[in-house]
Formats: C-alpha cells, sequence, structure tokens
C-alpha cells in the first residue's frame, strides 16, 4: 500500500502538483487545512489552535490528553495511512515515515529566480516583497521541521525524489509521480533489501521461473536471476532500442538460461533475440528452455525415483 | 511390464562394442604415463565401464558414486544427495567421469562440482550417450561413443524402471503413459 509525502518549496508548484497527483491517484490528500479544522480540534481549544498556528513550539506541549500536539498528529497520521494510502502534504511526514518501506517521499523545489516570478505573479508583489516572502515562508517550514523533528527541512537524505519545477510543469511532474506510485507496487524497497541471510530475496516474473530455479537449488547449483542485460539493437543515434536479458546466470558454468513457457507465438521472437546476442557478443553461452522441453523437466523431477538415464 | 515395448534395435552389440573400444583407445593415448582414477554414475554405467576399462592399459583404479533424489517437504522439486560417495581419495588425481547419458547436463554439474571440490589434477568426461541439444549448462564432454537418438532406449546398462540393463545392445522403448 504505497503513500507519498511531498513537501515543497513555497513557489515551486508542488501544492498544485499535489492536488493533480491526489486526482490521478484517486488518493485523498492530507493537508494542513485537514490538521487545523479536523483533528487538532479533538485535543486542542480555540486559544490553543490559534497559538499553533503561530508557534511551532507550541506543538511540543503537552494537551489535555496528555500528549503533545506534535504527538497527537503523528499518531493520526500513522494510524490514516495504516488504514488506506493518501498524499501527505507537508506535517513533516517525511521524517514521521521515514523508515516506512512504502512511503515514497517527494521534494518539489525550483530556483529562487523562478519561485520569485511565479509569486510575483500570483500574489502580484514587486520583487523585493516576493522575495522576502518566500524568505519568510522558507523559514517558517524550516523552523517547524528543525523544532518539532531536529532536522533540516532542506537535507535531500530525506527525500526518495526530488523534482525541480524550473523545467517541469504541474502535469508533467503529477505525471511522473503517478507513473513511479503505480510502479513503485512491484518494485518496492522492502522486496530488494537484504533478508536475514544476507541474499536479496528474489521477485521472479513468472511462475515457471522460480519452478526452474528450484530445479537448479535441487541440483546445489549456483545461480543468479536476470543479472545483466545485453544491448541488441541501436538507432543511428546510439540509443539502445531493443535489450535482452536473460532468466538465469549459472556462474560455474559461465552459461545463461531463457525460459520460454510462454505462448509459443513469442518463441521465434526470443529465438531471433538468443542468435542477435551470440552474434553480437561472441563467445556468450545461452540456452532456451523451450515449453515442452520444460514441462518435461518438471514432470521428470515430479514423478521420478531415479535421475538416471535422462539427465 | 511389457516386452512387446522393446522396439527397435539402435545400436547393436558389435557396434557398441567397437565403439568402445576405439574410445578406450583414445583414452589409453592421452592417459599415456599417467595414473587415472575411473569414476563410475551407478547405475546404468557400469557395464559401458567394465568394457571401457578393458581396453584401457594404463594403471587405474576404479570407484562408483551414486546420488538420488529425494522429495523434500520444504521443496517441492525436492533435494538431489549422494547416496553412495567415492571410497577413493582423488586430490591431486587424473580423474575420467564415466557417464551412461549427458542430457541437460545438471546431474552432470553436480557431480562435476562435487568431483572439483577433491582437487583432482584433471577432471574429464566420458559418456556412451550424449544429448547436446537437451543441454542447459555448457559442459564439455571429452569422450563420446554414440549421440542419442530422439526417443527413450534401454539396454546396455540403461533401464525402464530397472529392467533391460541387461540387453547387449542399446534399443528403443516405448514407454507406458
Amino acid at each position: 500500500m504505497v503513500f507519498l509525502t511531498i513537501s515543497r518549496q513555497t513557489g515551486s508548484l508542488g501544492k498544485e502538483i499535489a492536488g493533480l497527483l491526489a486526482k490521478k491517484l484517486d488518493l485523498p490528500l492530507i493537508t494542513h487545512d485537514v490538521v487545523v479544522n479536523q483533528w487538532l480540534p479533538e485535543i486542542a481549544d480555540k486559544h490553543e489552535t490559534h497559538m499553533l498556528k503561530e508557534s511551532p513550539g507550541f506543538y511540543l506541549n503537552l494537551s489535555s490528553q496528555g500528549l503533545t500536539f506534535a504527538k497527537h498528529i503523528e499518531d493520526k497520521l500513522k494510524s490514516y495511512i495504516s488504514e488506506q494510502p493518501a498524499i501527505v502534504f507537508g506535517l513533516g511526514a517525511q521524517i514521521i515515515f521515514s523508515r516506512h518501506p512504502e512511503a515514497i517521499h517527494v521534494r518539489i523545489i525550483a530556483s529562487d529566480e523562478v519561485r520569485t516570478g511565479r509569486i510575483m505573479h500570483d500574489l502580484r508583489l514587486d520583487r523585493s516583497n516576493a522575495e522576502r516572502f518566500l524568505e519568510l515562508t522558507d523559514r517558517k517550514h524550516k523552523r517547524y521541521i528543525s523544532t518539532i523533528y531536529h532536522r533540516d527541512w532542506s537535507d535531500p537524505s530525506l527525500y526518495g525524489i526530488t523534482l525541480n519545477t524550473d523545467f517541469i510543469g504541474i502535469e508533467e511532474g503529477a505525471a511522473l509521480l503517478a507513473y513511479y506510485a503505480r510502479n513503485k507496487q512491484f518494485y518496492s524497497p522492502a522486496a530488494e533489501s537484504p533478508s536475514q541471510d544476507g541474499k536479496k530475496p528474489i521477485i521472479f516474473k513468472h511462475p515457471s521461473e522460480e519452478e526452474f530455479a528450484g530445479i537448479l537449488d535441487m541440483y546445489h547449483l549456483d545461480w543468479e536471476y536476470e543479472p545483466r542485460t545485453f544491448p541488441i539493437r541501436w538507432d543511428e543515434e546510439g540509443n539502445v532500442t531493443m535489450a535482452f536479458s536473460p532468466d538465469f546466470y549459472l556462474p560455474r558454468f559461465n552459461t545463461f538460461i531463457e525460459l520460454t513457457t510462454m505462448n509459443q507465438k513469442y518463441t521465434s521472437e526470443k529465438k531471433k533475440k538468443v542468435e542477435l546476442l551470440k552474434q553480437l557478443y561472441p563467445g556468450t553461452n545461452i540456452n532456451i528452455v523451450f515449453k515442452n522441453d520444460f514441462y518435461s523437466l518438471l514432470e521428470r523431477f515430479g514423478i521420478r525415483k531415479d535421475l538416471r538415464n535422462e539427465c | 511390464m511389457n516386452a512387446n515395448a522393446v522396439g527397435k534395435i539402435i545400436f547393436t552389440a558389435e557396434e557398441i562394442q567397437q565403439k568402445v573400444a576405439e574410445t578406450g583407445q583414445i583414452i589409453d593415448a592421452d592417459y599415456q604415463g599417467r595414473e587415472l582414477v575411473v569414476i563410475s554414475v551407478l547405475k546404468g554405467s557400469f557395464y559401458f565401464l567394465a568394457d571401457l576399462t578393458r581396453h584401457l592399459t594404463i594403471p587405474l583404479s576404479i570407484d562408483f558414486l551414486s546420488i538420488k533424489a529425494f522429495p523434500d517437504e520444504t521443496n517441492k522439486t525436492g533435494v538431489v544427495k549422494f547416496v553412495k560417495d567415492l571410497d577413493l581419495s582423488i586430490t591431486g588425481k587424473h580423474v575420467l567421469l564415466v557417464e551412461d547419458v549427458v542430457g541437460t547436463g545438471l546431474t552432470l554439474a553436480y557431480i562435476c562440482q562435487h568431483l572439483e571440490a577433491a582437487k583432482p589434477a584433471s577432471l574429464k568426461i566420458c559418456s556412451l550417450l550424449d544429448n547436446p541439444s537437451e543441454r542447459l549448462l555448457t559442459i564439455n564432454i571429452d569422450y563420446c561413443c554414440f549421440l542419442m537418438p530422439d526417443q527413450f532406449v534401454v539396454g546396455y546398462g540403461l533401464d525402464y524402471q530397472e529392467k533391460y540393463r541387461n540387453l547387449p545392445y542399446i534399443a528403443a522403448y516405448k514407454r507406458e503413459k
């Protein structure tokens, strides 16, 4: 259940990108307004709400519930995210969820010059007032994070993706993040992090690959899954237009193995790719396991008691 | 068991003996001045081993290996293990592994890994039948008598459900479905 946190500089189009992204992904957008209007009233009276708007330090005061306002927001966010994905806009969410395996932490920035120009246009301010406005808002953002979480708001290590909107528009930025979020479902860092035995867990693209890996394991043969991609066709500008990643590599035998257990109409295409690979990378050992061979291999190991004669 | 399932003779006893003798003479020439440990993988290659080694004049020792696949509850494909390991030490010695059939090469790779771990001076492979079109791994077969026909065969050590090993020839066999 991937979710996003978005931190932005004022004038970076971060708010607009977050709004459009929420629509594209059909996710709720949790903003400062949601917190102030819906979550803080649960524990803050009118005066406290006023003070919270004025001073970041007030978030560290104890509420009548016995916990700080900052902790209340943190608990509410964690509870919300545990039930459904969302886009969390600001609120120090990049720090609250810094270790969350399914969080995508985005920072949206722009150059001072571009931001100033946008503020001048949007708020109809002259240059000096626009610059002053940005200086104050940046300082407020920075102070909120440093006061409550003792972190530097601009620390790039807090973010997984940083978008510079000097060259990226609202639609483009939202589309980029939407694409990443959708694909993140299949390539999460959690899945790629080392397991307890120190090896990265493998995510096979097809069940037959997992079955074949089982056969190799049965014979105690070391293997690697898709360890290398061979470019096999380029356009006139030298861009790779076709590449081939064999399924398995057996280092001890310096052999790549490609399974073709899918629809047979793709087999001839794969054969051509393998031939091309052999021409371009002479000396590369690569063997194809065709559909029928693969199933007879499985059948052999499923029903045979003795391995001799056929192996 | 259906005796009528034994079909056409693919390699006659005479053809086998002639080819085995030729292969033996080549091996004998290659290993002149050296001592050899010949290892047979049970059970399919024991007739082949017996005939082949009788054409060798070099000093040699003979040993046997046997492997088997065991079902494993934690792994649906099971696990392959040696049920009989070598009695002789092969460290620093020239080794000739005698196989009945080499197909995918998976079994051979498993055995070669095991033998290489003992650090022999050299390791070569001799197979009665070779099926290179079925090969998955890049393994060089140093000596080969025949290419495997495109059908299931029995005889001269090769079995179907432990029968027909004692046939002096290699014949096609129609397996029961």
